[in-house]
């Protein structure tokens, strides 16, 4: 299974944002307003396959870096809300190496990193619960503004689902995906799964099965042998 | 035997412009009441003070350089510079510039370069002062302005060592600047003071921009992509890049950047600047010097290490490690110093990685591995904050000292980038380290229960399965391909056990290596044929009476 890579050049990167990245422009202070605009964009596309720019982003997090006046801290949580639901489990990290402590203690980007552990432990059910805490007092969610967040979240807990279970009940399935009985049916459905009462059976794997590493002879060992056969 | 053509204005000119100093310093405060005459009888002193050996090889060295000479000056710098360092300058500095001036004439380029060799020693072997760190960049400045903005390409040429150490140095001042500058509690007010009034001297965007502009100067990204695909470097090169110094420093410059991006916690940055250069390759550019060689895999190994790549930072580690091991005899004594104290960073980091994702390596390194680290690599698999401590222990070893790109702000708190890009890295790791303790509890069984697993390990049966989840997600890894560019790759799994879950059953699945008997099978074969051959070869010659010649022992 291949993900497409985080680091090619997605094919709904304009073209002047890819020449910015590639070019020594990329330091010019002035280019903030550029890619934030681009980001704003990206956040407005629900479609998950094509709606995240990792290196666009750390772009900007890198001119924030060495610019720390031009900080916004809205742009940030909504970089690390992005990062958070990208295929690749490592983004999320990548976008912290550019920040600094003093940024971390921001109340939204510090209730960003709580959901993350939450969610790199595999604790939906805690993650769901915080994330939309009705005893929160911010008016806001801290995933506000990012089209299609709950989407590919879910499609990535999905992802997990599959690679680990083969059977699991219905009732967990719910639970960890926030949805309730009726819509867990129709996902079911839609990936063709086998529901069997409360169970749920997912199309068995075909790795997990013990095998063993045969060795691979190539071609290019065996010449000096063949040769000196030849020789003989 | 130079003195007599030394011209007095111009000598007694030249130390005004070095003796041009910033506020604090107290070598010469009253320079304006020391008449000409004393400052003469200084200078003369001053140059009779220069031994008599190494006055000749400065005279060497000036003639090379004017001549252009590559191989000498590749003798008089990696054989008799560090040689007469460690006789004559083993405690204290080269002489001073102003003195040297007086041997070569005063020729320009010359004393800039004789001042990157004397300040480069002065950071080596003694304490580098505020006053020292500021001239050595207005001298850097001098070299790289008279390198990239003279009218055409120069005429100086350089051996490659040179070049890569003038690169190397450049970067290393600049990150211990950024060290010495954000130590705030050490400085003095008026150093502060000082910093504050010249933060253009050593700036993030100067560095940036003297390694960018070798590079553009050089086009040596064109160059590289020619020849990657099989075109004429020389027809993209232009005025500058065809010569080698540019081509070199352009190079070099490269790696440079790879290095800086890294100390600013930008992996991916510095990964895709690599884009060019061909990892694998064994006649690449790289290969010629061997710290740059060394520095390229450190980096890149550390970049896929922070990136959570273990398996890529596993291969690289290990590819440079086992050259460095290999080719130790083929070097001289202080590359090969350089080199290892590199090599220890890296075998920390590798055993990091190891722990944290096991893999199959190569003997040798496991072997040596085994002997260093054994203790920590059982410590990081049992798990628990006793692995947390060793594995930052290992890291801050073995890590590149990071920066922060900004001056610091003087008036509050000291910021550590250091302890920042560590914590980070162990939320990685802390999640990752579920893989080995999970692992040598499934090996064991092909079936088991979760209540069973979870009794075993302590741990609540919904935790355990969130637990397997995080296993399985975390066994799969991004790994290099092998193409150019070395932030793709494929999604595998990089573990040998895999397990699925049916309701409240696990079942697990190891894949085994078999046993491999080709590889020894033939490199047997291939001894006995060479030594069959020497016996024939041998009988022969006993056959045509030759006389006997004593065999190699096969």
């Amino acid at each position: 299974m291949s993900i497409p890579s985080s680091f090619v050049r997605p094919t709904t990167r304009p073209d002047e944002i890819h020449r910015l990245l590639t070019d020594v422009e990329r330091y010019n202070p002035s280019n903030t307003v550029l890619l934030e605009d681009y980001l704003a964009r990206q956040c407005a596309n629900p479609d998950s396959t094509s709606n995240h720019d990792l290196m666009a982003n750390l772009a900007l997090l890198k001119l924030y870096q060495f610019n720390p006046e031009m900080l916004d801290h809205d742009v940030i949580r909504r970089i690390l809300a992005k990062a958070l639901i990208s295929a690749i489990p490592a983004d999320f990290n990548l976008c912290l190496y550019l920040l600094t402590d003093e940024v971390c203690k921001d109340a939204s980007i510090a209730k960003l990193l709580a959901l993350r552990e939450s969610l790199e432990r595999a604790q939906f059910v805690k993650f769901w619960r915080d994330m939309y805490d009705p005893e929160d007092e911010e008016e806001e969610s801290v995933v506000d503004g990012i089209a299609g967040f709950d989407n590919g979240l879910r499609k990535l807990i999905l992802a997990e689902i599959t690679a680990t279970y083969q059977k699991i009940p219905l009732a967990s399935v719910q639970d960890m995906v926030n949805l309730d009985e009726e819509a867990v049916l129709r996902l079911a459905k839609e990936n063709g799964w086998a529901v069997d009462g409360p169970v749920i059976s997912l199309p068995a794997k075909s790795e997990v099965k013990a095998s063993v590493i045969s060795e691979n002879v190539k071609f290019e060992q065996l010449t000096k042998m063949l040769s000196a056969a030849n020789d003989i | 035997m130079y003195q007599e053509t030394y011209d007095d204005e111009e000598f007694v000119g030249n130390i005004d412009v070095v003796a041009d100093s910033y506020a604090n310093a107290d070598e010469i405060e009253d320079a304006g009441d020391i008449d000409d005459e004393e400052l003469l009888l200084q200078a003369q002193a001053g140059v009779q003070s220069i031994p008599e050996q190494v006055r000749t090889f400065l005279g060497y060295l000036h003639r090379n350089l004017q001549s252009g000479k590559v191989n000498d000056l590749t003798y008089n710098y990696e054989m008799q510079f560090p040689r007469l360092s460690e006789k004559y300058y083993a405690k204290a500095s080269w002489p001073e510039p102003q003195y040297v001036a007086a041997l070569v004439n005063d020729d320009g380029l010359f004393l800039i370069l004789y001042r990157e060799l004397y300040y480069r020693h002065i950071y080596s072997r003694l304490h580098p002062s505020l006053e020292i760190r500021f001239r050595s960049f207005e001298n850097y400045c001098d070299l790289f302005n008279h390198i990239l903005n003279s009218d055409g390409p120069t005429d100086l040429e350089l051996p490659n060592q040179w070049l890569w150490d003038i690169v190397d140095e450049f970067i290393y001042q600049f990150q211990s600047f950024c060290t010495h500058r954000s130590r705030l509690n050490k400085r003095s007010e008026e150093e502060i003071a000082l910093l504050k009034e010249n933060s253009q001297v050593w700036s993030t965007y100067s560095v940036l921009n003297v390694l960018y502009s070798l590079i553009q100067k050089s086009n040596i990204t064109e160059q590289l992509r020619a020849q990657q695909q099989g075109g004429d470097a020389a027809q993209v090169a232009g005025e500058f890049g065809g010569r080698l110094l540019y081509k070199m420093l352009g190079y070099f410059s490269i790696v440079g950047l790879v290095r800086v991006h890294c100390m600013l916690g930008d992996y991916t940055l510095a990964l895709q600047t690599l884009e060019n250069v061909e990892l694998g390759n064994s006649r690449a550019l790289y290969t010629r010097v061997m710290a740059c060689h060394v520095s390229v895999y450190y980096y890149v190994g550390f970049a896929y290490l922070m990136m959570g790549r273990y398996a890529d930072a596993t291969q690289a580690f290990v590819h440079i490690l086992t050259f460095v091991s290999r080719t130790k005899q083929y070097h001289q004594r202080q590359q090969v110093d350089a080199a290892s104290k590199k090599a220890e960073q890296m075998y920390a980091l590798l055993a990091i990685a190891v722990s944290l994702s096991p893999v199959r390596v190569d003997e040798n390194i496991h072997a040596y591995l085994r002997e260093k680290y054994a203790d920590q690599q059982h410590r990081i698999q049992r798990g628990g904050e006793d692995a947390l401590d060793v594995i930052s222990e290992l890291y801050l070893f073995a890590c590149p000292k990071f920066i922060t790109p900004n001056p610091p702000n003087y008036e509050a708190e000291v910021v550590e980038p250091q302890a920042y890009q560590l914590r980070t890295f162990l939320r990685e790791a802390r999640l990752q380290l579920v893989v080995p303790t999970l692992r040598s509890f499934l090996k064991l069984y092909t079936t088991m229960g979760v209540d069973r697993l979870s009794g075993f390990l302590e741990m609540e049966p919904a935790e355990l399965k969130n637990q397997l989840m995080v296993y399985k997600q975390r066994c799969r890894q991004v790994k290099w391909d092998g193409g150019s560019d070395l932030l793709s790759g494929e999604l595998v799994p990089s573990t040998d056990l895999d397990f699925a879950l049916e309701m409240d059953m696990i079942f697990i699945a190891e894949s085994r290596v078999g046993r491999r008997y080709a590889d020894w099978f033939i490199r047997n074969a291939n001894k006995v044929q060479d030594l069959v051959v020497v016996l024939e070869n041998r009988q022969k010659d006993t056959i045509a009476g030759k006389p006997k010649v004593d065999a190699v022992a096969a």
